[in-house]
């Protein structure tokens, strides 16, 4: 009997040191290339760090962090941050589920479809930028331009004017991620049983109830989910807009991501680049913790 | 008059369908049609559909003064490391998370899945300050550290779930027959997940090779990967669309063709990455 559980517990031992060993590698790795540098940053956001002027540098305090109440770029960026996300969001899953429950309904072809979903997802955003930018918005021979022409509704300088500008990166990075909500609410449409609906059917309910008191319930998780994974990338969208608008005109899509970036590699001012990449930090953070206790409370 | 009716409806649904591929597909097939035309006549208006087709462009981003193949080399040496390195690390670490008992298990997942959610600029800062110190700028070795960041946590967070699938009763048995941890692990387990690996090494070297913000920063002449190559190419060369639409075909063909071949593996891991938890794209 006591051999027996001697056994156990060298064999729980036995366990654990293999876990640690396989672990460690990957968890070293991780504390040397994101926790470290995330330290660094913290502690830089508290320093004046001004490649440009480099004899200025040194302890600040919180003056970076104070510095943002009075800056109306970095407030004006964080608008834009909201109404990015907001927007980007929202289309892709109203759409994407628009498209998934239509295409539920197609027996065959949908092979074809997903390729065709599968397409704006592989592409590198910059390229996918530069493509828009150029052949799609180009002022006179883009497709769009193209298209409003011929409608009769003018041309236009879909990356010149500022509130262009910003519907047009909002509707790239909607072009690009929507067929991601597409494919995983398809996916997860699909593996839903069919009975359940043939005995609502019977019950006599109509499809819009049996959208609302049965699919949707069904579907939330994966809703959800596609909701945090999509804001994080709307949050820390980057190539696309870069190559596109840079930014501008002006300020007029200067996200707070772009903000953060400019601000430490083209005006060299690190410091206060560190401090408003603290502020997304805190930002990206506190989404995802809202997001996931709400995926506990629902499920 | 029922039969009819669902006659329409699927054609009304297929009508939408075909609409939904074009706006989908259009840019990259126009881009295509774009790379074989001369500059002349991508500027026409109205566009031209049927010209006469020219290879002049692929000829001078492959052979011409600035061409693109050192830039694919560079996006393949970068993309190959971090798929590596990032399969090296993540297998393991995964099984241990969905298997094996030790304490603090909760807490290092709940890590793992805290550094993917990290913002890409807040990590760029402090890299490109360390590196240019110790002059690890315009390097392989520093690219592919920054890589892990996002390519490791979504790797391991992937595999986790393809482990969670297998059933428990192959492990003990093999444990019974005294396999010892390691050989069971090798022997029994991994082929299992041969299918997980698969997916997860396609979307890692994909998230790699597409990745423009690390390379533009701590990247330069030695290390420049496609998708900076086309950024400075727009910025230098600014009408040169058609060069730049081949340029951009051959930068991507590669994430086209894995998406095209692996498209049934790659819906499958959007979805277990959204089913599950875990995954940025």
């Amino acid at each position: 009997m006591a051999v027996a559980t001697g056994g156990t517990r060298s064999l729980a031992a036995q366990e654990r040191r293999f876990a640690f060993a396989l672990l460690a590698p990957a968890l070293l790795a991780l504390l040397l290339v994101t926790t470290a540098p995330l330290v660094y940053l913290a502690w830089n956001s508290l320093n004046r760090i001004d490649l440009g002027m480099p004899w200025m540098s040194g302890f600040a305090g919180l003056d970076n962090y104070a510095k943002m109440g009075a800056d109306p770029r970095f407030w004006n960026s964080l608008w834009l941050t909201l109404i990015y996300t907001a927007s980007t969001v929202v289309l892709q899953v109203v759409v994407g589920l628009s498209l998934a429950l239509l295409v539920l309904q197609i027996p065959k072809g949908q092979g074809v479809l997903r390729v065709g979903a599968i397409l704006p997802i592989v592409l590198a955003p910059v390229v996918v930028g530069l493509f828009w930018r150029t052949l799609v918005l180009a002022p006179d021979v883009g497709l769009v331009d193209v298209a409003t022409r011929a409608l009769g509704l003018g041309s236009h300088n879909w990356l010149g004017d500022p509130q262009l500008a910003l519907i047009s990166v909002i509707a790239i990075h909607t072009w690009q991620w929507t067929p991601f909500a597409f494919l995983v609410l398809l996916a997860t449409l699909s593996t839903l049983p069919g009975d359940i609906f043939e005995a609502a059917r019977l019950d006599r309910a109509g499809a819009w109830q049996r959208f609302r008191y049965i699919t949707l319930p069904m579907i939330r998780p994966a809703i959800v989910m596609v909701v945090i994974m999509r804001m994080m990338t709307a949050l820390s969208a980057f190539a696309a807009i870069f190559a596109v608008t840079g930014g501008g005109p002006g300020s007029s899509t200067e996200i707070l991501n772009l903000y953060a970036y400019r601000t430490s590699f083209t005006e060299l001012n690190i410091g206060y680049g560190s401090s408003l990449a603290m502020v997304l930090l805190g930002i990206t953070l506190a989404v995802s913790w809202l997001m996931f206790r709400l995926r506990k409370a629902k499920s | 008059m029922t039969s009819r009716n669902s006659t329409l409806r699927r054609g009304a649904l297929w009508l939408v369908a075909l609409a939904l591929l074009t706006v989908w597909a259009f840019p990259v097939l126009w881009g295509l049609l774009t790379s074989f035309k001369s500059e002349r006549d991508v500027l026409a208006y109205p566009p031209k559909v049927f010209f006469t087709p020219t290879l002049d462009n692929y000829r001078e981003v492959m052979f011409g003064g600035a061409s693109i193949l050192p830039n694919l080399w560079s996006s393949m040496v970068l993309s190959a490391s971090t798929t590596l390195l990032t399969m090296l690390f993540a297998v393991p670490a995964a099984y241990a998370l969905a298997r094996l008992r030790y304490p603090g298990k909760r807490a290092s997942g709940f890590y793992v899945l805290a550094t993917q959610m990290l913002p890409p600029v807040g990590l760029i800062i402090p890299f490109y300050l360390v590196l240019q110190k110790i002059g690890g700028l315009d390097s392989y070795s520093g690219l592919t550290a920054i890589y892990l960041t996002f390519s490791l946590p979504f790797a391991v967070w992937l595999m986790v779930s393809y482990f969670e699938d297998i059933p428990y009763e192959m492990e003990e048995a093999a444990l019974l027959d005294r396999a010892g941890r390691l050989r069971t692990l090798w022997y029994v387990i991994l082929p299992q997940v041969r299918g997980g690996m698969a997916v997860t090494t396609i979307f890692v070297f994909l998230n790699a090779w597409n990745e423009f913000l690390f390379a533009v920063v701590l990247g330069g002449s030695k290390v420049r990967p496609v998708t900076v190559a086309m950024y400075n190419f727009i910025s230098l060369e600014q009408t040169q669309w058609a060069r730049l639409a081949a340029g951009a075909m051959l930068a991507m063909a590669p994430v086209i063709l894995i998406g095209l071949f692996a498209q049934r593996h790659i819906v499958k891991g959007l979805t277990v990455g959204a089913v599950k938890g875990g995954g940025r794209r």
